[in-house]
């Protein structure tokens, strides 16, 4: 038998699932985004539309706007999860009481689901009865009300996000960290490398497959956030945090409207799917033709 | 009898089975990047040709620009 054959062979269950989990569904989504499509509407056949959904889209205002507050809500939100990440895995590289213990506590916010995030978040941030209002208001006479205020409401998510995945990237970058040899190190402050010049062309460079995998994830994940903000805020105030994967559940469930769903959808995962390969080509592809010629 | 696995070999399948170049674009790429790069710019140009521009130009010269694009990307690319 072939070395190939045999590479196939062991592939062949991860490629079946993927198949079936993820490109029939996509092919099928695809399918649907070209048709109009209300299975619960007066004539629940599948109509061909063309490309009438994608036409509709661009010119839908509530859509454009979702997608332009998803952006914001990612980009905050996963920028400051590296840095808070690399902090805390830094921190956690050091010896002090109770390392392991607390390297033990930080990663609790990842095993709680996203939706029990979103309903604790909102219970802790009710004007009535929440503590981070009332605390707001006794040390800082800052009135918290996510209801009416679009800005407070939108910080918060981005705050919930970093709350929840942060654990997941110094975890990550923990484990990056770890696997570094100590040889650079030790030959950079041989040669006088204080430790800023030491983090910017030693401990970035090395540790840069493991920061891109983990922005790749959590940027796919940031993107397609909706439990824990529909728990939270249910998009409000007006359009503040309807942010995109929402957006796509307000049309798919309430207004039956699947075929307009399904090209939404396949819109943001292409955006993603942009989106991750430009920072790929940024942070990856060009410094490997920079070291080729 | 059967030829014991060598890992070695599969590598050097591999680099002859994906080979890479440089054309007009910034990377180095191989032929799946760049069908992917084609069809990117192409849902790109439709989806902006359709918000922009398809009032005063109908978009089947889109679909010649956009499918002429991906062939020489994926022919020069």
């Amino acid at each position: 038998m072939r070395p190939n054959t045999v590479g196939w062979l062991m592939l062949a269950p991860t490629i079946a699932i993927l198949g079936i989990f993820g490109i029939i569904p996509f092919i099928y989504v695809l399918y649907v985004s070209f048709h109009q499509w209300n299975p619960f509407g007066a004539s629940p056949d599948m109509i061909y539309n063309g490309a009438n959904n994608f036409r509709r889209l661009v010119f839908d205002a509530e859509f454009l706007t979702s997608i332009a507050f998803t952006m914001k809500f990612a980009f905050f939100a996963v920028l400051s999860e590296i840095a808070l990440g690399y902090l805390l895995a830094q921190l956690f590289m050091k010896e002090f009481p109770g390392r392991g213990f607390f390297r033990t506590i930080h990663t609790l916010p990842l095993i709680v689901a996203p939706i029990v995030v979103g309903s604790v978040w909102r219970l802790m941030t009710t004007p009535s009865i929440g503590i981070i209002p009332y605390l707001l208001k006794s040390w800082f006479g800052y009135d918290l009300n996510i209801g009416r205020d679009a800005t407070a409401a939108f910080a918060l998510t981005v705050i919930m996000d970093i709350w929840h995945w942060t654990p997941l990237v110094t975890l990550t970058l923990l484990a990056a960290l770890l696997a570094l040899p100590k040889e650079p190190f030790e030959q950079a402050q041989i040669d006088g490398a204080n430790r800023r010049q030491i983090f910017w062309h030693v401990t970035l460079p090395m540790i840069r497959p493991a920061i891109l995998a983990t922005v790749f994830i959590r940027l796919m994940d940031a993107l397609r956030t909706v439990d824990e903000v529909w728990m939270l805020t249910s998009g409000g105030p007006g359009a503040a945090t309807r942010f995109v994967g929402l957006h796509i559940w307000k049309i798919v469930f309430p207004k039956t409207d699947y075929g307009y769903g399904a090209a939404i959808s396949v819109i943001v995962l292409y955006l993603t799917l942009v989106m991750c390969w430009l920072l790929y080509v940024a942070l990856v592809a060009r410094r490997e033709r920079k070291r080729t010629f | 009898m059967q030829e014991p696995f060598d890992p070695a070999k599969v590598d050097a399948d591999l680099e002859v089975a994906r080979p890479v170049r440089t054309g007009f674009l910034p990377i180095t790429t191989n032929w799946f990047d760049r069908v992917f790069v084609g069809i990117y710019l192409f849902v790109a140009l439709e989806l902006f040709w359709m918000r922009f521009l398809e009032q005063s130009i109908p978009l089947m010269v889109c679909h010649v620009l956009a499918i002429s694009l991906g062939v020489l990307i994926v022919w020069r690319g």
